[in-house]
C-alpha cells in the first residue's frame, strides 16, 4: 500500500509541475496584459474570444504544445540513444544527429527554389541526421561495444562542430542575415503556431506509443545479446525500430525547432533517478520531465529578456552545459 | 629535409600572402603588387589599409595558435588537448566579449589582458575538475566546459541585439575590419611570447620521456609545465583578442607537423608556427573570396578544415 502510494506521489509531482508551468506559459510577460483566467477561459472555445484570449489561443497555446512536444521527444529520443549505445553520454546534439539534421535542412531549403514545409522538411531533417549518425558511429567506433564510450562522444561534437560550420556558410551564402541565422542555430519554439504543430504532432503521435509498447524489450538491450535472444526477442528488429524512432523524433523536432541541445541527454538521468531503470517507467518519464523543462527553458526565456525574447535553447544551454561537465567528469 | 620542408613552407606562406594581398572583394592586378605601395597609386589606400593589415594579422594569430597547440600538447602530453578542445578559446572570448558588452568605450588594447584572465580560469578551472590521465577524459571534460562558456556566450550576444552584429563577426572567428591598431597590439606581443616559447624547447623534448626521466635529466617538471601553459595560454588570448575565438588550428596543424618531421620542438616550434600561419592565411582569403563582397567568418573555414583532422585523429587512436 505504501508502495503505491509512492508511486502516486512520483508521478503527481511531474503532472503537476507540467501543468502549473503550461499554465505559467500561457499568460506570463505578455505585451498585452493576459490575465490568469483569461488563459484558463480561452481553452474552451468560445464563439467571441476577447484579445486576450485570442492570443493565448492563437500565439501561446501553439507555442506552449510545441514546445511541449519537442522537449518530450528529445527526451524520449535520449533515452533510446542511451539505452542502444550502453552510453551514458548518447543524446540526440551528442551524437551529431542535431546538427546533420540542421545542415540537411540548410542545405535543401538553400537549393530549393519553392520553400519547403512539413513532413518533406521534417524526412530530410531525419534523413540528414542519420547520416551524420552513421558517420559518427563508424568514426568513433560506437557499434562495438567498446571500453572507451568517450571516443564515440568526441567524434559526434566534432562532426557536430563540421556541420554546424558548414550550416552557418551555407545560410550565410543564402541569405545573409547573421542575427536571424544565429538565432535559428540556437534553437527556440518563438515562431511556432499551429501549422508547426500539426507538423510536429502526427510524429509524435505515431512514434511514441510504439516505442512505449516496446519498453519491455527495451530492458533486454540492457543485458547481453544472447541473454535476449534465447528469451525469443528479436534484438535486430528492436535495434531497427528504435533507430527509425529516434530519427524522426529528432527530424521532426529539429525541423521545427532548431537544434535544440542537452534536453536529450540530461532528462534521462533525471528521469532514472527519479524512477530507476525499468523501461515501462523510464520513458513517460523521462518525456515528461523533458516536456517540463522545455517548456519552463521557454518561460524563462521570455522572462530574462523582457520585452525581447531569447531562443529557447539558449536557456537550456545555459542550465545544461553544467550538466554535461558532471557527466563527462563521471566514471563511466 | 627539415631544412626543404622549412623553406618549402616559406614560399608558400610569400605565395599565399601575394595572393591574399590580390584577392578580395576587388581583385587587384598582379601590378598593384609592385606599384600599389607608392601613395600615388590608386591602389595603395586598399593594399595598405585592408589587404595588408589583415595578412599580417592572420599570420601572426595562424601562428601564435598553432604554437599554443604545439605546447599544450607538449605538457599534458595528450593528443587530443590544445586550447581549443581545453575550452580555453571559449573562456577567453567570453571574458572579452563580456568585458567589451559591461565596459561600452572599452580600448581593443585592453582585450589581450581580458582574454588571458577568461583563458586561465578556464585553465584553472579544468585542472581541478579533471585531474585525470585519461587523454579521452580531460578531452571530453574540455569540451563540456567549452560548451558552458560558449553558451553563455550566446546568451550575451543574444540578450543584446543592438550589439550583435558588431560582435557576431568577431565570435565566430574572423578578420573581417581589422586595421592597423590590431597589428599594433598582436604583432608586439607575439614578437616576445614566440621567442619566449622557443626556450622551452629543450625541456619540452625531456618532458616527452616522462616526468621521472625528465626531472633526473634536470627539469624542474611542475614549474616547467606552468610556465609553458601560462605561455600557450598568453599566446591563445592574443589570437582571441585579435579575431575571435578560431577553432582546430591548435588541434591539428602540430599533428600534421609531428606526423612529417618528427616530435623534436627546435624543429616542431617553428615548423607549426609557418603552418598555422599559412592556414589561417588560406582560411582568411577563401572568407572572402567565396562569394564577395560578402565575408564568410575565418573560423568556420577552420572548422571546415580542422574538424575531419580531428575525426582522423580520433580514428588513428584506437
Amino acid at each position: 500500500m505504501t508502495h503505491h502510494r509512492h508511486s502516486l506521489w512520483r508521478w503527481g509531482l511531474p503532472v503537476l509541475a507540467l501543468a502549473g508551468v503550461f499554465w505559467l506559459s500561457l499568460f506570463c510577460w505578455s505585451p498585452v496584459p493576459i490575465s490568469p483566467f483569461d488563459a484558463l477561459h480561452a481553452l474552451m472555445p468560445a464563439d467571441s474570444p476577447s484579445l486576450p484570449e485570442a492570443l493565448v489561443q492563437n500565439l501561446r497555446l501553439p507555442r506552449s504544445l510545441v514546445a511541449i512536444l519537442t522537449g518530450a521527444s528529445l527526451a524520449l529520443a535520449g533515452t533510446l540513444l542511451q539505452t542502444l549505445t550502453h552510453n551514458p553520454l548518447a543524446s540526440p546534439s551528442l551524437l551529431g544527429i542535431n546538427s546533420g539534421a540542421a545542415l540537411a535542412m540548410a542545405v535543401v531549403s538553400a537549393i530549393s527554389p519553392t520553400p519547403l514545409a512539413g513532413f518533406s522538411l521534417a524526412f530530410i531533417a531525419a534523413a540528414g541526421g542519420g547520416l551524420c549518425w552513421l558517420l559518427v558511429m563508424t568514426a568513433g567506433g560506437g557499434w562495438r561495444r567498446s571500453l572507451d564510450r568517450h571516443r564515440v562522444i568526441l567524434a559526434g561534437i566534432a562532426l557536430s562542430a563540421l556541420c554546424m560550420a558548414l550550416t552557418r556558410v551555407t545560410l550565410l551564402l543564402a541569405e545573409d542575415h547573421a542575427y536571424g541565422i544565429f538565432y535559428w542555430l540556437a534553437g527556440g519554439v518563438s515562431h511556432a503556431r499551429w501549422q508547426e504543430f500539426w507538423h510536429l504532432f502526427p510524429v509524435v503521435v505515431l512514434v511514441a506509443p510504439v516505442i512505449l509498447l516496446m519498453s519491455k524489450h527495451l530492458n533486454l538491450l540492457n543485458i547481453s545479446d544472447d541473454t535476449a535472444h534465447t528469451l525469443g526477442v528479436n534484438l535486430q528488429r528492436v535495434r531497427l525500430v528504435i533507430n527509425l524512432a529516434v530519427l524522426l523524433l529528432v527530424g521532426a523536432c529539429v525541423s521545427v525547432a532548431g537544434p535544440v541541445a542537452f534536453i536529450g541527454l540530461l532528462m534521462p538521468h533525471l528521469a532514472r533517478l527519479w524512477t530507476g531503470h525499468a523501461h515501462q517507467r523510464l520513458l513517460p518519464m523521462s518525456m515528461l520531465l523533458g516536456a517540463t523543462f522545455m517548456l519552463l527553458a521557454d518561460v524563462v526565456s521570455r522572462g530574462l529578456a523582457w520585452p525581447g525574447e531569447l531562443p529557447a535553447g539558449v536557456v537550456v544551454a545555459l542550465i545544461g552545459a553544467p550538466g554535461f561537465v558532471w557527466l563527462a567528469r563521471r566514471r563511466g | 629535409m627539415n631544412a626543404r620542408i622549412f623553406i618549402g613552407l616559406l614560399l608558400m606562406l610569400l605565395l599565399m600572402s601575394a595572393l591574399a594581398l590580390r584577392a578580395g572583394a576587388l581583385p587587384l592586378p598582379w601590378s598593384a603588387l609592385f606599384s600599389g605601395w607608392q601613395s600615388t597609386s590608386e591602389h595603395h589606400y586598399i593594399l595598405t589599409q585592408y589587404r595588408l593589415p589583415r595578412v599580417i594579422l592572420a599570420i601572426a594569430v595562424g601562428a601564435a595558435l598553432a604554437v599554443a597547440g604545439v605546447l599544450v600538447q607538449g605538457t599534458v602530453r595528450n593528443p587530443l588537448a590544445s586550447p581549443d578542445i581545453l575550452g580555453i578559446n571559449h573562456a577567453a572570448s567570453l571574458a572579452a566579449v563580456g568585458g567589451m558588452l559591461l565596459i561600452p568605450g572599452l580600448s581593443v588594447f585592453w582585450l589581450p589582458f581580458l582574454a588571458f584572465t577568461g583563458g586561465m580560469a578556464a585553465l584553472l578551472l579544468l585542472k581541478l575538475l579533471a585531474n585525470t590521465a585519461s587523454p579521452m577524459k580531460l578531452a571530453l571534460t574540455g569540451v563540456a566546459l567549452s560548451a558552458c562558456w560558449a553558451s553563455m556566450l550566446d546568451y550575451l550576444l543574444l540578450s543584446r541585439p543592438q550589439d550583435i552584429n558588431n560582435a557576431l563577426l568577431w565570435l565566430t572567428g574572423s578578420l573581417w575590419g581589422r586595421d592597423g591598431s590590431f597589428v599594433m597590439l598582436a604583432v608586439p606581443a607575439l614578437m616576445v611570447l614566440l621567442p619566449l616559447s622557443l626556450r622551452y624547447c629543450r625541456d619540452l623534448d625531456l618532458l616527452a620521456l616522462g616526468d621521472e626521466r625528465a626531472s633526473t635529466l634536470g627539469v624542474s617538471v611542475a614549474k616547467t609545465q606552468w610556465q609553458v601553459l601560462l605561455l600557450a595560454v598568453a599566446l591563445t588570448s592574443v589570437g582571441v583578442a585579435v579575431c575571435g575565438p578560431i577553432g582546430f588550428i591548435s588541434l591539428v596543424v602540430p599533428h600534421i607537423i609531428r606526423r612529417c618531421c618528427g616530435g623534436r620542438h627546435r624543429i616542431l616550434l617553428p615548423l607549426s608556427a609557418l603552418a598555422g600561419a599559412l592556414v589561417l592565411l588560406l582560411a582568411d582569403m577563401l572568407a572572402r573570396t567565396i562569394n564577395p563582397p560578402m565575408e564568410l567568418p575565418a573560423g568556420v573555414l577552420t572548422a571546415i578544415i580542422g574538424a575531419p583532422g580531428f575525426i582522423w585523429l580520433l580514428v588513428r587512436m584506437r
